[in-house]
């Protein structure tokens, strides 16, 4: 049941990180990701990205091959194939064609009447800070005490164990950004995660996936901190507040960069600024909750101020009225399908805000910033693509469905390991009942990684968090 | 574009409407569409509705009589309009700017008596954009804020009365008053009542006695020759028709044994229940039909968010269904107020999940208008003619509304949204920003 006040609050807890992340720029930002290591001089081999603080140990590997035979693909690069086969093996697409040769022990799936699109990836989640049940001591996403918090890692709120995980799973999701909420003008790093059980989070790190930064725009950290008496109380504060720190980051890219020509003393290491460091050398991308066109326009400029680039703006109600700035700066957009007016910075929406964008040429995609509309990324998808039509634009199924596959995965710098079905991609793969932009199809069958994580017909194959064990029914499952 | 004919057609009859009474008398003609009359007719693959006086005289396959206007619904849906069973519509702008905000109010002792018509604005943005999406008549109800000074006062577990509106942004559009009185249980009348959901009960059972008390003695109370009440004399007056059982109480309750406890407590009483929420009202299914209590579901809200609804499931719509239990699916909680015509969104979930078709398009409908007691929800003779003409089928999210009357008068489906869309898509005089595709 829902309580209607809780909206200020919500909309503030809420993950409202949006990032923008341009596909160019997220190719950028990739290729000074494969420099790491010219930094290492003078012995200082890591940098201020720290991408192996708390390394990756997913280890998800394919059991068999699977071939889907006869369905309908939509692979994420505008193509819809009919009555094609698909083969997943050694967890990568394999191959894409009419009638492939099942190698052995092979996992077959009859694919007729069915449709396959790349999983689903939400680049705006909080599973896990956030998780369920909504109890005091588990609201873990908001680091709700300074207007800068650069210096949290989401990745250390999440409990692996939420149940959202496995019921987002079940909506066709393979990869999700956790971010920290939108309270403060740096609300920390984002970790992107593979949905898959497991015991640590490090368990679920997407392999080699940049690191991002959450700011937020607008009402929130001005409502946050102007209530408390401090700054940032207002929009122009906010920006202030922004500039005063990539100045301080400016200084300390400085500090070391003089380190590590000249030597001398070794500069202390600060947590906050090594994060505002990492997207000033262009390893940490910023995803940023920004709801008001104008606002959009001036982070814009900041980014050009200061040298880095934004990914992604967030919750982008407005960004239909800068579309074309937004192309030109290579900068994408999140978008819901129809959410609005439960701020002033939200009241100007049109439910035809991704098509224009899209048309407009900017990358633009769905999001979810709700455990609930995460399940449904499909049906918010269809959504703004019909919204599209009626605007008068021709938009496919082949076309929309980059909106919650290959534009999310251009925003968080993995393109070129998943979002599409192209071969030597990762084989995340959803297997649907039928057309995926219908509110009646379901998720049958999800493969991470070439592995069936989920599979709607065989209950052995739908994760169960350890929460769930024994919670409504000693003996039996939650569901 | 063989719609934009009739499209002409209607925007004359709408601008001849407002000069023009007589257009009262005039009949109209759907002609050929798929017709879900939600009545005994049930459904027609292709039917003419005939409508006078903004009511529907007669629907069948193929009418046999002139009309003064005809709609060609051919390849199109027409079913009765969406009706919000749960809505703060003209009660709220936006959600986090106070001054826009009149469903709740705190710090002050209103309980049951709190009227919120007075404060309803039919001009609010929330009415066009809702009715672009299908709605027709929405329930309204207050709220009570759990954040704030009036968590803990011992008058509010009752949020207060209720109305109903037409969807057509008229000043005379509330159609009904008092449709039934709203109540926190479970969780939040828990935190509302001090602490424990116990309490809720204790206050709510409280405060009916005292109602009661002051039915069987109002002379001698209203004289002071009484003992002292703990409620004012407004709020028991408002619980008269819920004591009385001429108006349901509503109360929200998710977790199964709540939903036990509400049955219980209505038994108690003689009330006419609803509940609110019912997260877990599939474990309790049977023992809702068999008490005849409708439920009022966020059909696509599974989430395990509380103690209270570890057992949300997308199937629970179907599950009470076939139990027996009447349905109906409000807006998602996740969407707000502002976006009541995702309930549709949500019925068509719930049919993925098993709810038969034809339940989805109820629990919609029909079913909110039953569990209220106000018109709309059915195309049959004398019914009051809301009808939404649609695209497709109005469970899908690809389809929309293409023409819309209420009370049988055509509607615009103009709204903020279309109107933003259209001005950054199309040449308008001064505004020189529009995007050259």
């Amino acid at each position: 049941m829902q309580l209607y006040p809780l909206y200020p609050l919500y909309s503030l807890c809420s993950p409202c990180a949006r990032w923008l992340v341009a596909a160019l720029g997220a190719a950028l930002l990739l290729s000074g990701c494969g420099q790491e290591g010219k930094s290492g001089q003078e012995g200082e081999s890591v940098t201020f990205a720290r991408q192996d603080a708390f390394p990756s140990t997913y280890s998800v590997t394919q059991s068999r091959p699977v071939l889907i035979r006869g369905a309908t693909l939509l692979t994420g690069t505008d193509k819809k194939l009919d009555d094609a086969d698909l083969l997943l093996s050694g967890g990568k697409i394999a191959r894409i064609g009419p009638d492939l040769k099942a190698p052995e022990d092979v996992l077959e799936i009859d694919g007729s009447g069915k449709w396959v699109t790349p999983g689903i990836i939400d680049v705006h989640s909080h599973l896990g800070d956030y998780p369920a049940p909504a109890i005091e001591s588990s609201q873990d996403g908001n680091e709700m005490t300074s207007p800068n918090t650069a210096e949290v890692w989401a990745e250390h709120s999440v409990w692996t164990q939420d149940p959202q995980f496995p019921l987002a799973l079940a909506g066709g999701v393979t990869t999700l950004q956790i971010l920290p909420g939108s309270a403060n003008l740096f609300g920390g790093r984002s970790v992107t995660l593979k949905n898959v059980p497991a015991r640590r989070v490090q368990d679920m790190k997407f392999p080699g996936a940049p690191y991002g930064l959450k700011m937020a725009c607008g009402e929130n950290p001005k409502r946050v901190y102007g209530g408390k008496g401090v700054a940032p109380s207002t929009r122009m504060g906010n920006v202030a507040g922004y500039r005063e720190a990539w100045i301080a980051a400016s200084n300390y890219r400085e500090k070391w960069r003089d380190y590590k020509k000249n030597g001398g003393d070794r500069p202390e290491r600060d947590l906050q600024l090594e994060t505002l460091t990492g997207v000033l050398d262009g390893e940490i991308l910023v995803h940023n909750h920004c709801y008001r066109g104008e606002e959009m326009a001036v982070m814009m400029d900041i980014a050009g101020e200061f040298g880095f680039r934004v990914s992604t703006f967030h919750h982008a109600v407005e960004a239909y009225k800068v579309a074309d700035l937004l192309a030109k700066n290579n900068v994408c957009a999140a978008v819901w399908a129809d959410w609005w007016g439960f701020k002033h910075e939200a009241f100007d929406m049109t439910q035809a805000n991704l098509a224009i964008l899209d048309r407009a040429g900017a990358c633009a995609m769905i999001h979810s910033d709700s455990a609930v509309g995460i399940q449904h990324l499909n049906q918010e998808t269809a959504k703004a693509m019909a919204a599209g039509r009626r605007a008068g634009f021709d938009i496919q199924p082949q076309h929309a469905v980059a909106w919650m596959t290959l534009n999310p995965a251009r925003a968080l710098g993995i393109a070129d390991q998943t979002g599409s079905l192209e071969a030597g991609k990762m084989a995340d793969v959803v297997v649907w009942s039928g057309n995926p932009f219908s509110v009646y199809t379901r998720a049958e069958k999800v493969f991470i990684d070439g592995e069936l994580m989920y599979d709607r017909d065989d209950p052995d194959r739908q994760p169960r968090t350890d929460f769930e064990l024994g919670i409504l029914d000693a003996e039996g499952e939650r569901l | 574009m063989k719609n934009s004919i009739v499209n002409i057609a209607l925007a004359c009859a709408m601008a001849l409407g407002a000069a023009a009474p007589q257009l009262q008398a005039e009949t109209l003609m759907i002609k050929g569409g798929r017709v879900h009359t939600l009545g005994e007719a049930g459904s027609l693959e292709s039917a003419d509705i005939l409508l006078r006086d903004g009511r529907v005289v007669a629907v069948a396959p193929a009418l046999d009589a002139a009309a003064d206007r005809t709609i060609d619904a051919a390849g199109k849906v027409v079913t009765p309009g969406v009706i919000a069973p749960v809505s703060e519509l003209g009660l709220t702008e936006i959600g986090a700017a106070s001054a826009t905000n009149d469903y709740a109010v705190t710090g002050e002792s209103i309980g049951s008596a709190f009227d919120p018509v007075p404060a309803y604005n039919p001009k609010s943005t929330l009415i066009p954009f809702n009715r672009a999406g299908g709605v027709t008549r929405a329930l309204v109800f207050p709220g009570i804020s759990l954040w704030g000074d009036s968590v803990g006062d011992p008058q509010r577990v009752f949020a207060g009365r209720s109305f109903a509106i037409e969807l057509n942004g008229d000043f005379d559009s509330v159609v009904a008053t008092d449709l039934a009185q709203k109540a926190y249980l479970g969780e939040p009348g828990g935190k509302l009542a001090g602490g424990s959901r116990a309490s809720a009960f204790a206050k709510v059972k409280s405060a009916l006695r005292e109602a009661a008390e002051y039915r069987d003695h109002r002379e001698a109370i209203r004289r002071g020759d009484w003992r002292q009440l703990n409620h004012s004399l407004a709020d028991l007056e408002a619980l008269q028709p819920v004591v009385a059982g001429r108006q349901p109480l509503m109360v929200t309750a998710n977790r199964a044994s709540d939903i036990l406890a509400a049955i219980d407590l209505a038994g108690e009483f003689n009330l006419r229940l609803i509940v609110q929420g019912a997260a877990e009202g599939w474990m309790v299914a049977d023992q809702l039909a068999a008490a005849a209590v409708p439920v009022v579901i966020d059909a696509i809200d599974n989430l395990p968010i509380s103690f209270s609804s570890l057992g949300a499931r997308f199937d629970n719509a179907a599950l009470l269904h076939r139990a027996g239990v009447k349905v109906a699916i409000s807006g998602p909680g996740y969407a707000g107020t502002h976006n009541v015509y995702l309930s549709r969104q949500s019925a068509g979930n719930a049919v993925a999940y098993g709810l038969p078709y034809e339940a989805g398009l109820r629990a919609i409908s029909a079913n909110v208008a039953d569990i209220f007691g106000i018109e709309g929800g059915v195309i049959e003779p004398g019914a009051v003619a809301d009808i939404a003409i649609w695209s497709g089928d109005p469970l899908e999210v690809t389809s929309y509304p293409e023409q819309l009357l209420i009370g049988g008068e055509p509607q615009s489906l103009v709204n903020r949204s279309t109107r933003l869309r259209d001005r950054y898509l199309k040449p308008e005089q001064g505004h020189g920003n529009w995007y050259r595709f």
